[in-house]
């Protein structure tokens, strides 16, 4: 298969997390998973399945409590605080259920700060910012505040920051939680323009639905890979 | 994995943006945060002001009376007996080193008449003195009519009057060359003094020189006042300004050197002065009281801020930024709502300051170093203030700072 012969853009080996409690909460148990350049992957399960926590750790925002996450190659379990902080804000870009845009910002602002920690100047991080709010489609809405936005709209801006610098893989968590049918859609089907346009993207979801339109899908269950479509 | 290398890092204008958005989107917020600092350095700065501004009106009344000026006479003896100076007395205190200058004022035996047909005893108060040539310029006397005694016509029958003394007998002109019946002679009057407030007896004198005043009047040459100036460094250093006045009691009079009475004019004043600073310290002591306040309520507003912005915080974490980013932004954020809560207060105590001072017609002196010390304390306390919240905002865990909130 040509898939393949992909750069792997994240890999999970024997990830397992566990929350302290008596007995300690396992919400992930011993998780294999390959994510390769150009994917568009679904992670679907019930709630409780662990995917966020899956997630986290995916994104590097969470350690696991054991197993390996290597991102393009490099094996994250050796990095500092520091050494995630700058992974993270270089190569992935995270996409949340409540769009998490800062407040008394613009869109353009809002999607600048993609790249405000990388060091770049603000007229750089502005133009780019232009031209990704372009690309999802809200050139007129540049200077709208995120109150001033429709969900759809604020979530189209959160993408466009999850789009700053090219991250290795964009990250997204219930990303049309929030929106109603016909703006899920629309979000979805920029999610599939984008991921023509190149990019890698794992969308969490527990909507089944919606993870049967993605190209592959991964299954959780209990901590568990349950299903891996793209096994198949 | 060249894509991995170098930790995120952020512009100095990008971080100074980053420091004000809490203040830009949280506007009533912030002002009233502001407030408490701005309450408390407007009190310190408001009393330093007032304080200084006194001290600079004390110190125009003293400068023009001559704070530097002792004025040495013959005191009460332990008996009761007439204390009497040496005749070389004045020249003794001359040459005590941080003496400047000093100058002899002897009593002359003879009544001052305006002419020989108005009775003796009515003399009106005026006493007839034989001084030096430095005494005018000792009192910081002006000449308003006529001339003061020079080498010449100090040895002939001239005086110069005071301006009560000339006031009282009648001349208001030197130019006629008017004359004073003075003992059995009369004198001209070369001139006349403007008031002196300082030397409230020379006002009421007529003046002439010690030569003449031998000559006619069988002069005890004993002074039985003694002007001089002290070196005006001693007027900041009490110390040694009272051991001068102690050894010019002992040079004088060496046997009895506390039938000395040396006493300086403007004395007066300084009994208010300190009673000025035990206030100043008990409002200064105030204004700190509210400056501690309003620290404790910009960390009370930041904690809270930090606990609001949980997703915010969240959001730079998961972009890259470290948590000394997150860290400096809190801090930033907090000293800078101090350093608006100082300049506000600065300008207010100011303001305060010009208006109390120009109510009591005083001259407003604000300490431009206080205003400095004002807005560095507040943003000083900004910075401690918000050390405790930026930690604990750095402190949050990225992914539990992005979960949903519901």
């Amino acid at each position: 298969m040509i898939q393949e012969e992909k750069s792997v853009v994240l890999e999970l080996l024997g990830v397992e997390k566990s929350y302290p409690g008596n007995p300690p909460v396992g919400a992930l148990r011993g998780i294999d998973l390959l994510v390769r350049k150009g994917e568009l992957l679904a992670l679907v399960g019930t709630s409780g399945s662990g995917k966020s926590t899956m997630l986290n750790v995916m994104g590097a925002l969470d350690r696991p409590t054991a197993g390996n996450v290597f991102i393009e190659g490099q094996d994250l379990s050796n990095l500092s605080d520091r050494q995630l902080s700058s992974l993270r804000g270089r190569r992935i870009g995270f996409i949340f259920q409540q769009f998490h845009l800062i407040a008394g910002m613009s869109a353009v602002e809002n999607v600048s700060t993609g790249l405000l920690y990388q060091g770049i100047s603000r007229s750089r991080r502005h133009s780019d910012a232009i031209a990704l709010l372009h690309r999802v489609g809200l050139g007129d809405r540049l200077a709208h505040l995120p109150h001033q936005l429709s969900g759809g709209e604020q979530q189209r801006v959160a993408i466009a920051r999850a789009l700053m610098g090219e991250p290795a893989i964009i990250l997204a968590d219930e990303l049309t939680g929030n929106l109603d049918s016909k703006t899920s859609e629309e979000i979805i089907e920029l999610l599939h323009q984008l991921n023509k346009d190149g990019s890698t993207i794992v969308v969490v979801t527990h909507d089944g639905a919606l993870a049967q339109s993605f190209p592959g899908m991964v299954t959780l269950l209990d901590g568990l890979v349950a299903n891996d479509s793209r096994a198949a | 994995m060249t894509s991995n290398t170098g930790f995120s890092r952020i512009k100095v204008a990008d971080a100074i943006g980053v420091g004000t958005l809490g203040m830009r989107t949280r506007k009533t917020r912030t002002l009233l945060t502001a407030l408490g600092i701005a309450i408390g350095i407007a009190a310190m700065i408001s009393v330093l002001g007032i304080t200084s501004s006194s001290d600079a009106q004390l110190k125009s009344e003293l400068a023009a009376l001559g704070p530097n000026l002792l004025e040495i006479t013959p005191g009460d003896s332990f008996t009761g007996a007439e204390v009497s100076f040496p005749a070389d007395a004045s020249k003794v205190v001359e040459r005590i080193g941080t003496v400047e200058s000093s100058s002899a004022v002897f009593v002359v035996n003879a009544s001052v008449r305006r002419n020989e047909f108005i009775p003796k005893q009515q003399t009106g108060g005026i006493t007839a003195l034989a001084v030096d040539l430095e005494m005018l310029s000792m009192i910081d006397g002006v000449v308003a009519e006529g001339q003061f005694l020079d080498s010449t016509s100090a040895n002939l029958p001239n005086v110069v009057l005071g301006s009560v003394a000339a006031e009282r007998l009648g001349i208001v002109s030197t130019l006629r060359s008017p004359q004073v019946f003075l003992g059995d002679t009369y004198f001209t009057v070369i001139g006349i003094l403007a008031a002196a407030p300082l030397a409230p007896n020379i006002e009421r004198a007529a003046l002439m020189g010690v030569e003449i005043a031998t000559e006619l009047f069988d002069l005890q040459l004993e002074p039985s006042l003694i002007y001089a100036r002290v070196n005006e460094e001693l007027l900041d250093d009490q110390r040694r300004f009272d051991e001068t006045r102690a050894v010019i009691a002992a040079s004088v009079l060496p046997n009895a050197p506390s039938e000395v009475s040396v006493s300086r004019p403007s004395d007066l004043l300084t009994a208010r002065t300190s009673t000025q600073n035990a206030f100043t310290g008990l409002l200064l002591g105030l204004g700190a009281v509210a400056l501690l306040v309003g620290g404790v309520g910009i960390a009370n507003v930041m904690v809270i801020s930090v606990i609001e912005r949980r997703t915010e915080i969240g959001v730079r974490r998961a972009l890259g930024a470290l948590r000394g980013h997150i860290r400096l932004q809190f801090v930033f954020e907090s000293a800078l709502l101090a350093a608006l809560g100082g300049v506000a207060g600065i300008i207010l105590g100011g303001l305060i300051t010009v208006a109390y001072a120009s109510s009591r017609d005083w001259v407003i002196s604000v300490p431009t170093a206080s205003l400095g010390a004002g807005v560095g304390l507040a943003v000083a306390i900004g910075t401690i203030a918000g050390l405790y919240p930026a930690a604990r905002a750095a402190r949050l865990d990225p992914a539990e700072a992005v979960r949903p909130r519901v």
